[in-house]
């Protein structure tokens, strides 16, 4: 008994120090962000008061928070969609194959691992109307006719912000629904191959139903970072053109540092806050439904 | 003419064409940086040529000498160092108690703490971009040095010590059991016994913690406006923001920013490809 009690004392004893740095650096800013985004805020005269959802409500009444709600929800799908497309079969490619796994694995993890601003120098520069290569590639190959301004128009700044994103977070789903395929038992690969299935018949009966968790978890942590973007665009757009790529990210970025409206901006990261709780129930729930 | 391969021969094929999609797909995600570090060798009069010219007559590293000629670059290239050694050593020092105290000494919640603790990461940063602004000026702290590990410990803590707890569950309870039979006090099992058991889980934390924190961006724009606390990632930033953009030195110094982080990924990606790094750089 009095053994169990030390234990628990010096167990918390070990992370007492951890436990005090979160809750400052952490979770005392967050329920701080709640306060602020609950009352009138000055921050030049540092006066509180309470002002209900006043702030919610000056969002709810702004067309900028309405767009960058449709452009956020478009920039999750397209990212989402696109990332598990691509990594799903990048991941079944590396699957089926023994040698030279490693080092595809090892190349095809490169873009996870890059900078954020990296990234966007990177693409900025690719997509560059006169000295990029993506315009000289596709002239050279008789695809475009004149150069395409890539980030100019907004449909295609959309696309093209999604692409780059994509280029930098299918290697997370990838990984993801590769560990999962390895669960994939190969007798019933097996037997389903000796009945004559072809290849996708034995992929809707046999793989899908053994990764269909993975690729919740990837969907969930992909969607997860896409709500949370916000270097990529403010790096290769600043959120344009004509706000078309303004995502939540940028547009709090826009209402804190542009605006210095302290109450409105915190108040659209609980926005964006919640999006995220109600993507991480929603897969709470499908776990357990399985 | 019917096209009818033997089993054997399909499967071969299937194969190649996996293959050529592997390569592919290895070419697209390359060749960004191919053509970063093309761009970087060659002289600023190659860039406007039509059509481009992919390879340089005359390579030169000019651009190269540019960026390290820049006091600017290497102050904050310096930044970047004293950064992320501070917060990786923080975030060491921290979680490796705390994650011993709440897997290994079976704290009771622990596990429910742990959990809470990695959730954390998920946060959208930016909950915390006013209530960070609002502190680290209140307490002098915007545009240092001291102020960034602040905000970044917040990102680097939660995923190190979720990291190293993984790590502590995998080592044998017995090997620990038996060192405390031979007398060993807690200090000395965990540094006789966890510690060595763990290093690599370790050093990965570590360099996870590093690659992070020398990424940063967000907090880094928000929270340092000079040369006194700036990082890397922000100059570039301002390069991008410059009327002339000097393409060449941008690629240059993107290089030079991207090297060190190619080194530690080398011993990271067996970590990754475990699996068990899911869900980890925040941006």
């Amino acid at each position: 008994m009095f053994k169990r009690r030390t234990r628990f004392i010096k167990g918390y004893l070990f992370a007492a120090p951890l436990l005090v740095v979160l809750a400052v650096a952490v979770l005392f800013p967050a329920l701080y962000n709640l306060g602020i985004a609950f009352s009138n805020f000055d921050p030049m005269s540092n006066v509180w008061q309470f002002s209900g959802v006043q702030n919610f409500a000056k969002l709810g009444n702004s067309p900028f928070f309405w767009n960058s709600f449709k452009v956020t929800l478009l920039w999750v799908v397209g990212n989402v969609s696109l990332q598990l497309v691509i990594g799903l079969a990048i991941a079944l490619g590396l699957n089926s194959i023994i040698r030279f796994r490693g080092p595809f694995t090892g190349i095809l993890l490169i873009p996870w691992i890059s900078s954020f601003v990296v990234v966007g120098i990177l693409f900025i520069w690719i997509y560059d109307p006169q000295m990029g290569v993506l315009n000289d590639i596709l002239l050279r190959l008789g695809l475009i006719e004149r150069p395409v301004a890539w980030l100019a128009s907004p449909q295609l700044a959309q696309i093209s912000l999604i692409v780059a994103n994509t280029w930098k977070f299918f290697p997370l789903v990838m990984i993801t629904l590769l560990a999962g395929l390895q669960d994939v038992s190969p007798e019933l690969l097996e037997a389903t191959q000796v009945d004559g299935a072809n290849w996708l018949g034995t992929f809707r009966m046999v793989i899908l139903p053994t990764i269909l968790p993975s690729i919740s978890t990837g969907v969930l942590l992909s969607t997860i970072w896409a709500y949370n973007s916000f270097t990529l665009p403010i790096v290769m757009t600043g959120g344009g053109p004509l706000r078309a790529t303004e995502i939540f990210g940028l547009h709090i970025f826009k209402l804190a540092f542009d605006a210095f409206d302290f109450g409105a901006a915190a108040a659209a990261s609980l926005v964006l806050f919640t999006q995220i709780l109600i993507v991480i129930l929603l897969y709470l729930k499908v776990v357990e439904r399985d | 003419m019917s096209l009818k391969l033997s089993k054997r021969a399909r499967r071969r094929l299937t194969k190649g064409f996996v293959y050529v999609f592997l390569v592919a797909a290895s070419a697209v995600v390359i060749f960004p940086y191919l053509w970063m570090a093309l761009t970087s060798f060659k002289p600023i009069e190659e860039f406007f040529t039509y059509p481009l010219q992919w390879f340089s007559r005359n390579w030169t590293l000019a651009q190269y000498a540019g960026v390290l000629e820049d006091p600017k670059f290497l102050t904050c290239l310096w930044n970047s160092l004293l950064v992320s050694s501070i917060v990786t050593a923080v975030s060491l020092v921290l979680s490796i108690p705390a994650a011993y105290g709440l897997t290994r000494l079976r704290a009771p919640g622990g596990k429910s703490i742990l959990v809470g603790i990695l959730s954390s990461q998920f946060f959208p940063p930016m909950i915390f971009f006013v209530p960070f602004y609002i502190i680290l000026s209140k307490f002098k702290l915007l545009n240092t040095i001291s102020g960034l590990v602040f905000a970044y410990l917040s990102v680097t803590l939660p995923i190190c010590t979720w990291m190293v707890a993984t790590t502590f569950r995998n080592i044998p309870r017995e090997l620990e059991e038996a060192a405390r039979v031979d007398g060993c006090g807690d200090i000395k099992t965990i540094f006789e016994v966890v510690l060595r058991m763990s290093l690599p889980g370790i050093l990965t934390a570590g360099l996870f913690a590093f690659v992070l924190a020398w990424q940063e961006y967000i907090f880094a724009l928000l929270y340092t406006t000079t040369t006194a606390a700036q990082t890397a990632p922000v100059l570039l930033f301002y390069y991008l923001g410059q009327h002339q953009i000097d393409y060449g030195r941008l690629m240059a110094a993107a290089i030079l920013l991207s090297l060190p982080i190619i080194f530690p990924f080398a011993f990271m990606q067996r970590y990754f490809r475990q699996g068990r790094g899911e869900g980890s750089i925040k941006g």
